[in-house]
C-alpha cells in the first residue's frame, strides 16, 4: 500500500475491489442516464439490491461533469457517489474530468463523508488514458485536501498492476 | 462534406487510425486484388449468395477506402482512381459498425483462402477497435467489455459467487467420489497446474468445472484454481480493444506468477486459448514467463502417461467434432482433440470440411453478445446446419464454449436432432474410477426429495419433460401452463423453486417474475429462467426487481437441469445410492 498525508487526510493507493470496500462512500463512474449497466454497475446491482436502481430512476439524466448521491442498499459502504465523467474521447476531456472530480468531492463534503474511495476515473472501458487520469486525480485531490475538509481517508482503488504502477510513480512526486 | 464539418467522433476515429496499423494490416489493406476467392469461403456469403455486401473483400473495402484516403499515397494523390473515401459523420460510423460487428465473426476462413494472403479478419478487428475507441459499438459489446475491464471477467461474476460455485462443486465431487479430499484447491502455491476457465462455466455450465476437477483428482494432479484473475477469455480479441486484451492477459499471467504455478492450463475455449496463448503478450507489450497449454493436451497427456484410465464404451452415442476457428485456424490445435476424442468415444464421424477449413459455428467474434444481429446470424448459419446434418452424428463435440452456444442456437433454429458437448465432459464420463470409491448399486436417496418445484411453460412438451424429469429425482412438481395463474398457484403451494419460461402468450416471464418478487408471500421463492430465446433475456434483467437465481438456455438436458436446480437449491449431492 502506498500512502501520503496531506494535512489531516491520508491519501492511499489500494489494490482491490472498490465495490466491496467498507467506506462512507465510493465513487462510481456513471453514465449520463444513470443506468447502472455492467462492470461496477453489476456489483452495485447484485450486492446492493434493487434500491439503488430505484433511487437513480428519480435522479437522472444528469450532465457530464456532475455527480449525484444515493444510498448503497445492502453494500458494505454507506453511500455511492455517481459521477458522470467524459467518455470515449469526447471533447474537453480534461476539463470535464476535473469538473467531475470536484463535483464528487463536493458531494462527499456535503454528506459529511470521512472515508471515500475513487476508482481510476474513466480509465479502461471509457478510454481516459492513465497518464491524464493520474495527473487530474492527484492534482484535484491535493488541491481539495489542502483546503478545509472533513475527509480523513481517501483511497484510489486500482484493480491491477497496469493501473497500480503509474499511480505509484505519481504518488512519489506528491 | 469537408474537414471542417467532420464530427468529433469521426475526427478521433481518423486520429487513431495510424496508431492501429501494423505491417500485417497495411499488407492486407493494399494486397487485395478483388479476385473474389474469399466469397466462396465466408459462411455469411454462402448462406446469403444474393447479397454481395457480405463478401469479405467488400467488408474490408470499407476500412480500405479510408486507409487509402488518409494513409496510402495513391488515395491522397488520386482518390477517385482508387475509390478512396473519408468518414465525416456519426451516421457513417454507425454504418461501419453494422459491417464490422454484424456481418463478420472474424473467423478467418477467408484469410486462409486468399491467394494474396490478405487477413480480412484482422482488418475487421482493426475497424472494430477504431469504433470502440470512439464509443461506437453494439450494446452487448459494451456490456461485456465493461464487465471484463471492471469486474475482471466477461460475465460480471463476482468473487463471492465464483468461490461459492467452486465450494459447491467441491462438495458435490467429494460426495460423488466418496473421498473427502476430492475438492477444488484454491490459490495453492507452487502447484503443477493452475487451471483457468471461461466465466460461462461458473454461470451456466458448472458441470464442466466439476468434470475437470474429477479428471485432475483421478490423475492425482497437484493443481489449483485462482481465487481471482481466473478468466482466460479475452473480449479484447472480439472488440478490437488491444488495451483490454493486454490488461486481461496481464491479470491472468501475473496471478499464475504470484502463485508460482508451474503451468497455466486453459480450459476448452477457442478465443480464450488464442488470446491467452498467442495474442495477449503482444497486446500487453510485455513477455510473461508462463508455461501454458490447452486442457485438451493436458487430458490427452494424462491418458498417454497412464495417469487416468478411460473406458470409451461409456460414451454410447455417435460423435462428430467441430473445430473452433480460433483453435484450428489461429493456433493449429486440430489433431490433439481428434486423438483424444477417439480415445474416449468409439463412434467418431469426421465433419467435412474440417480442421482449418471448417465453417464457423456462427456465434464467434462476440456474435452471441450482439442480440440485434441474431436473425442475420441464424440465417447465415444455414451452411453450418447442413454441414452438421451431413455427419449423421447425434452429438457434436467442440473445444470451445462460444461454439457450444453458437451451435446449440443453430441446432435449435434448424431443428437438428443433435446435442453439443465438450471433450472434458466425455473424458469425465469415460473415466474409470478406482474400485474403492466406486458407487455401490442399490436403492437411492433422490436428490430433490422433499422439494416442491413449480414448472411454468406454455409449451406442453416442455412442461411434461421438465415436470417428469424433476419428479424422477424426487421433487413434487406443479406444472403451470398459464402465466396468469403463476402468482396464485405460488401463493397457494409455496414452492421451493419455480422454473420459468420467458416467451409466453399473454404475459411474458419478466412480468411474472415482477409479480412474484413484488408479492411478500412469494418474493423469496427462488426462480430459474429457462428460455429458448436468449435475446429476450433483457425482459428479465432490465427490471428493478431482484434477478432470477438461475438461468438456462433451451435445449436443456437432464444433467444440465439437475445441476442447476441443485445449485440454486444448494443441494450438495446427486441421487445417492444406499446399500439395501
Amino acid at each position: 500500500m502506498t500512502e501520503k498525508k496531506i494535512k489531516d487526510t491520508t491519501l492511499r493507493l489500494v489494490r482491490g475491489d472498490i465495490a466491496a470496500m467498507e467506506v462512507d462512500a465510493f465513487v462510481f463512474y456513471a453514465r449520463p442516464d444513470l443506468q447502472l449497466g455492467s462492470g461496477f454497475g453489476t456489483a452495485i446491482t447484485q450486492r446492493g439490491g434493487p434500491a439503488v436502481k430505484k433511487e437513480l430512476e428519480k435522479l437522472g439524466p444528469v450532465a457530464t461533469g456532475s455527480a449525484v448521491v444515493t444510498a448503497a442498499g445492502e453494500m458494505k459502504c454507506k453511500r455511492i457517489i455517481h459521477a458522470v465523467g467524459p467518455r470515449f474521447q469526447e471533447e474537453d476531456e480534461e476539463r470535464k474530468l476535473r469538473e467531475v472530480m470536484r463535483a464528487s468531492l463536493k458531494k462527499a463534503e456535503e454528506g459529511g463523508v470521512k472515508t471515500l474511495a475513487f476508482p481510476p476515473m474513466g480509465t479502461g472501458f471509457y478510454g481516459i488514458t492513465l497518464d491524464l487520469c493520474r495527473k487530474v486525480m492527484l492534482d484535484e485531490l491535493r488541491r481539495h485536501l489542502e483546503g478545509p475538509t472533513a475527509l480523513r481517508e481517501v483511497s484510489i482503488v486500482v484493480k491491477d498492476s497496469r493501473e497500480q504502477t503509474p499511480f505509484e510513480e505519481a504518488f512519489k512526486s506528491l | 462534406m469537408s474537414d471542417a464539418t467532420r464530427s468529433h467522433k469521426a475526427k478521433k476515429f481518423l486520429e487513431r487510425l495510424p496508431k492501429k496499423l501494423s505491417r500485417q494490416i497495411v499488407g492486407s489493406l493494399v494486397g487485395c486484388v478483388h479476385c473474389g476467392m474469399c466469397t466462396q469461403s465466408c459462411h455469411y456469403m454462402l448462406s446469403n449468395p444474393e447479397d454481395p455486401t457480405f463478401a469479405p473483400a467488400h467488408k474490408a473495402d470499407q476500412l480500405r477506402k479510408i486507409f487509402k484516403r488518409h494513409i496510402d499515397w495513391t488515395g491522397r494523390v488520386f482518390p477517385w482512381w482508387v475509390s478512396a473515401k473519408s468518414v465525416f459523420t456519426d451516421s457513417e460510423l454507425e454504418d461501419l459498425k453494422d459491417i464490422a460487428f454484424g456481418k463478420c465473426t472474424n473467423c478467418r476462413r477467408c484469410t486462409f483462402n486468399c491467394p494474396m494472403g490478405v487477413d480480412f479478419a484482422s482488418a475487421n478487428r482493426t475497424l472494430r477497435g477504431l469504433l470502440v475507441h470512439v464509443g461506437v459499438m453494439p450494446e452487448g459489446v459494451a456490456v461485456v467489455s465493461k464487465d471484463q475491464w471492471e469486474i475482471g471477467n466477461q460475465m460480471g461474476v463476482l468473487k463471492e459467487d465464483y468461490i461459492e460455485t467452486l465450494e459447491w462443486m467441491s462438495d458435490e465431487l467429494s460426495g460423488e467420489l466418496g473421498d473427502a479430499g476430492a475438492r477444488i484447491p484454491i490459490d495453492v502455491k507452487n502447484a503443477a497446474v493452475v487451471y483457468s476457465i471461461n466465466p460461462r462455466e461458473v454461470k451456466y455450465d458448472p458441470r464442466s468445472i466439476s468434470d475437470a476437477a474429477k479428471i485432475f483428482w483421478a490423475a492425482r494432479e497437484n493443481w489449483c484454481m485462482p481465487s481471482e484473475c481466473w478468466d482466460m477469455t479475452n473480449f479484447g480479441l472480439f472488440s478490437g480493444d488491444d488495451d483490454l486484451g493486454g490488461a486481461a492477459g496481464r491479470r491472468l499471467f501475473e496471478k499464475v506468477m504470484e502463485l508460482k504455478g508451474r503451468k497455466l492450463v486453459i480450459s476448452e475455449c477457442g478465443h480464450g486459448y488464442r488470446s491467452t496463448r498467442c495474442e495477449a503478450q503482444n497486446w500487453a507489450g510485455q513477455s510473461f514467463p508462463v508455461d501454458m497449454e490447452s486442457s485438451v493436451i493436458t487430458m490427452l497427456r494424462y491418458i498417454k502417461e497412464g495417469r487416468i484410465k478411460v473406458d470409451k464404451a461409456k460414451n454410447k452415442e455417435s460423435y462428430t467434432f467441430h473445430d473452433s476457428c480460433n483453435n484450428a485456424r489461429s493456433c493449429g490445435l486440430t489433431e490433439e482433440p481428434r486423438e483424444l476424442l477417439n480415445l474416449v468415444a468409439p463412434d467418431f464421424r469426421e465433419m467435412h470440411p474440417n480442421r482449418a477449413e471448417n465453417y464457423c459455428c456462427t456465434g464467434g467474434g462476440g456474435a452471441m453478445s450482439m442480440s440485434e444481429y441474431t436473425p442475420r446470424r441464424l440465417k447465415s448459419a444455414k451452411i453450418k446446419a447442413e454441414q452438421l446434418k451431413a455427419t449423421g452424428a447425434t452429438v457434436v463435440v467442440t473445444s470451445c464454449h462460444n461454439c457450444v452456444d453458437g451451435l446449440s442456437d443453430l441446432i435449435k433454429h434448424y431443428k437438428l436432432d443433435m446435442k453439443v458437448t465438450q471433450l472434458v465432459n466425455l473424458v469425465a464420463e469415460a473415466l474409470v474410477i478406482p474400485a474403492k470409491v466406486a458407487a455401490p448399486a442399490a436403492g437411492k436417496v433422490l436428490a430433490l426429495a422433499g422439494r416442491t418445484i413449480m414448472v411454468v411453460d406454455d409449451e406442453p412438451d416442455a412442461l411434461t419433460f421438465f415436470s417428469a424429469l424433476l419428479a424422477d429425482h424426487g421433487a413434487r412438481t406443479i406444472p403451470v401452463s398459464d402465466p396468469n395463474e403463476v402468482l396464485k398457484a405460488a401463493r397457494k403451494e409455496k414452492p421451493d423453486l419455480i422454473t420459468l419460461d420467458i416467451s409466453m402468450p399473454g404475459k411474458d416471464g419478466g412480468e411474472v417474475l415482477c409479480e412474484l418478487r413484488k408479492n411478500p408471500e412469494t418474493e423469496a421463492i427462488k426462480v430459474c429462467v429457462i428460455t429458448g430465446r436468449p435475446e429476450l433475456r433483457k425482459l428479465i434483467y432490465d427490471r428493478t426487481v431482484r434477478p432470477p437465481e438461475g438461468y438456462l438456455d433451451k435445449p436443456v438436458d437432464e444433467a444440465k437441469l439437475l445441476t442447476n436446480v441443485r445449485k440454486i437449491l444448494e443441494l450438495a449431492h446427486e441421487d445417492v445410492p444406499v446399500e439395501s
